[in-house]
């Protein structure tokens, strides 16, 4: 058997906490819960709020807008799926309590925190991961 | 807040022990559990079949009743675990405490063991299915190419350096310095796995880097060994042959807003450049009454070199910030805060914060190879993430 095309690292989709967060990937929006009680932002998602103890299934779209909040160059190499170097992205997306999401860069990407980022929609199999990258401001930069 | 109750030095550390420290240890983690722990009795003077309870690490793969069937204990009336992971050794300790003073048990072992370089490694991401669900959270990290605690770490010290208006040079004399100081420590300790290895501020800066700005010698040493301690009320303690070292105070917190999972959820924490040894630092210093300044020892949870540098600061053995400006010297045998005496994680092994608590007790009865003079305040922290975990040892007045 020859399988030369390692398996990437997948997520569960169907999560009853979760789910909806790649369901709306697949649309290509950015979902976050939110508490139907107090609004709330509630990230990592779960039913149960921590600020005013509610439980709730709400989600609320959000721009695919964000600021970098840290990151990392990564040069060894783990999963044979993901190949070395690449960058992943730790965003702060807008408009929300804190929230942040994390992203992958193919190689050494050149980065400062604080600098704006945009959501895109990256199809891996039959699953949206939403990735994250520098917004440019130069006229080249329409996908 | 309801009052707590907490006596110090009510219980004491009465027996250490450990195994050899490979890569390769050719034994399954039951064999170095059992070994760790007899010889733990046998220096505390305790036969192995009095042992009443056991305590261990929510990660290990050697039960209680296993390790105590290994040691031929007549009978356990107790049995605990503490972690996550590496938040567990002092919490671990901590429940033998509270096992002791509440009469469930008289005799607690507690124990870490692993072959964490020749059998489970850390960091590898399974080859099948998909990640992630039952809250873990997991979907949210690896398929983002977030897969390792090295990579973690990388994105909390880059955070750490532009919170502080520090550049990544400035950042990296500091984890160089913490990486030192372990090192010429382990350069005295025959047990270390880098006893036989110096290392210069260029050989640091010359390591390969990992995931920046985390280079190899940022990294701790996945390591095969255990380590096991004896833990038995005070007042019994004083009528063993060997020198008991009280646990003046023992303490595990989280803070508010810990998040969940094993360590990845914690970069959605409000803050990634405090963690929740701050929230855990009154209590353990409260408990024991005692402050930072008088420490005269320390032995802390070094997985990463910055975990090790923002722990200094959340202690409050220097102010924020301040840290990346730490010497080796400041860290040594003399210097202001002697810092993992054994070599720590990042030098002597990786046991998973158990070694520290060992080192911690060799402090106090002037055994260690890097002694310090007179050390009677000594210690020893856990993790974080998610929790932390902290002890304060001493003498027996």
């Amino acid at each position: 058997m020859t399988d030369a095309q390692p398996s990437p690292v997948l997520p569960v989709v169907d999560d009853v906490d979760t789910g909806e967060f790649f369901a709306a990937a697949a649309r290509g929006e950015i979902a976050v819960r939110v508490c139907s009680a107090c609004r709330a932002d509630v990230h990592l998602p779960r039913e149960n709020c921590p600020q005013c103890g509610a439980f709730s299934r709400e989600w609320r779209v959000v721009p695919p807008l964000g600021a970098l909040y840290s990151w990392t160059v990564v040069e060894h190499q783990v999963h044979p799926a993901t190949p070395v170097p690449y960058t992943v992205v730790l965003v702060e997306v807008d408009g929300t309590d804190g929230v942040r999401l994390v992203g992958r860069i193919d190689g050494r990407a050149e980065l400062e925190i604080g600098q704006r980022m945009e959501a895109w929609f990256e199809q891996v199999d039959d699953v949206t991961l939403p990735q994250w990258r520098p917004i440019r401001t130069d006229e080249e930069s329409t996908a | 807040m309801p009052d707590q109750t907490w006596t110090p030095g009510a219980c004491s550390i009465v027996g250490i022990g450990e195994t050899d420290f490979s890569k390769a240890s050719g034994r399954t983690p039951l064999t170095l559990a059992a070994q760790a722990a007899r010889a733990a009795l046998a220096d505390a003077g305790i036969a192995p079949r009095a042992v009443d309870g056991v305590v261990r690490c929510d990660m290990d793969l050697v039960s209680a009743p296993a390790l105590a069937d290994s040691l031929g204990a007549d009978d356990l009336t107790y049995w605990g675990e503490a972690g996550p992971g590496g938040s567990g050794p002092a919490a671990m300790v901590g429940q033998a405490v509270a096992a002791i003073n509440s009469g469930l048990a008289t005799t607690v072992v507690v124990f870490r063991s692993l072959n964490g370089r020749s059998g489970n490694r850390y960091g590898l991401v399974g080859e099948h299915g998909a990640v992630g669900g039952d809250n873990n959270y997991e979907e949210f990290f690896l398929p983002f190419g977030m897969q390792t605690p090295g990579q973690f770490f990388a994105v909390v010290a880059r955070r750490y350096a532009h919170e502080h208006g520090l550049s990544i040079d400035e950042l990296s004399h500091g984890l160089g310095s913490i990486a030192m100081a372990g090192r010429a420590h382990a350069n005295n300790n025959p047990a270390a796995q880098f006893h036989q290895r110096t290392m210069s501020r260029e050989d640091y800066l010359a390591s390969r880097m990992l995931s920046s700005p985390l280079r190899l010698f940022d990294y701790c040493l996945e390591t095969d060994g255990a380590a096991a301690v004896v833990v038995t009320s005070t007042q019994r303690a004083r009528d063993l042959a060997g020198v008991h070292v009280p646990v003046l105070s023992v303490a595990q917190g989280t803070g508010r807003g810990v998040q969940p999972g094993q360590m990845f959820p914690a970069l959605l924490r409000k803050s990634i450049t405090t963690w929740p040894s701050a929230a855990t630092a009154p209590t353990v210093f409260g408990r024991a009454g005692v402050t930072a300044g008088d420490v005269d020892v320390a032995q802390i949870y070094d997985c990463f070199t910055i975990t090790a540098l923002i722990q200094l600061e959340d202690y409050g053995f220097m102010a924020p910030g301040r840290a990346a400006y730490v010497t080796p010297e400041d860290l040594s045998v003399g210097g202001r805060l002697p810092f993992n005496t054994s070599g720590g994680h990042l030098s002597e092994g990786y046991i998973h914060g158990m070694n520290h608590v060992v080192e911690g007790v060799r402090q106090v009865r002037g055994t260690s190879t890097n002694q310090v003079d007179g050390a009677e305040i000594s210690f020893v922290s856990s993790a974080p993430p998610p929790g932390a975990s902290a002890m304060i040892l001493g003498v027996d007045r």
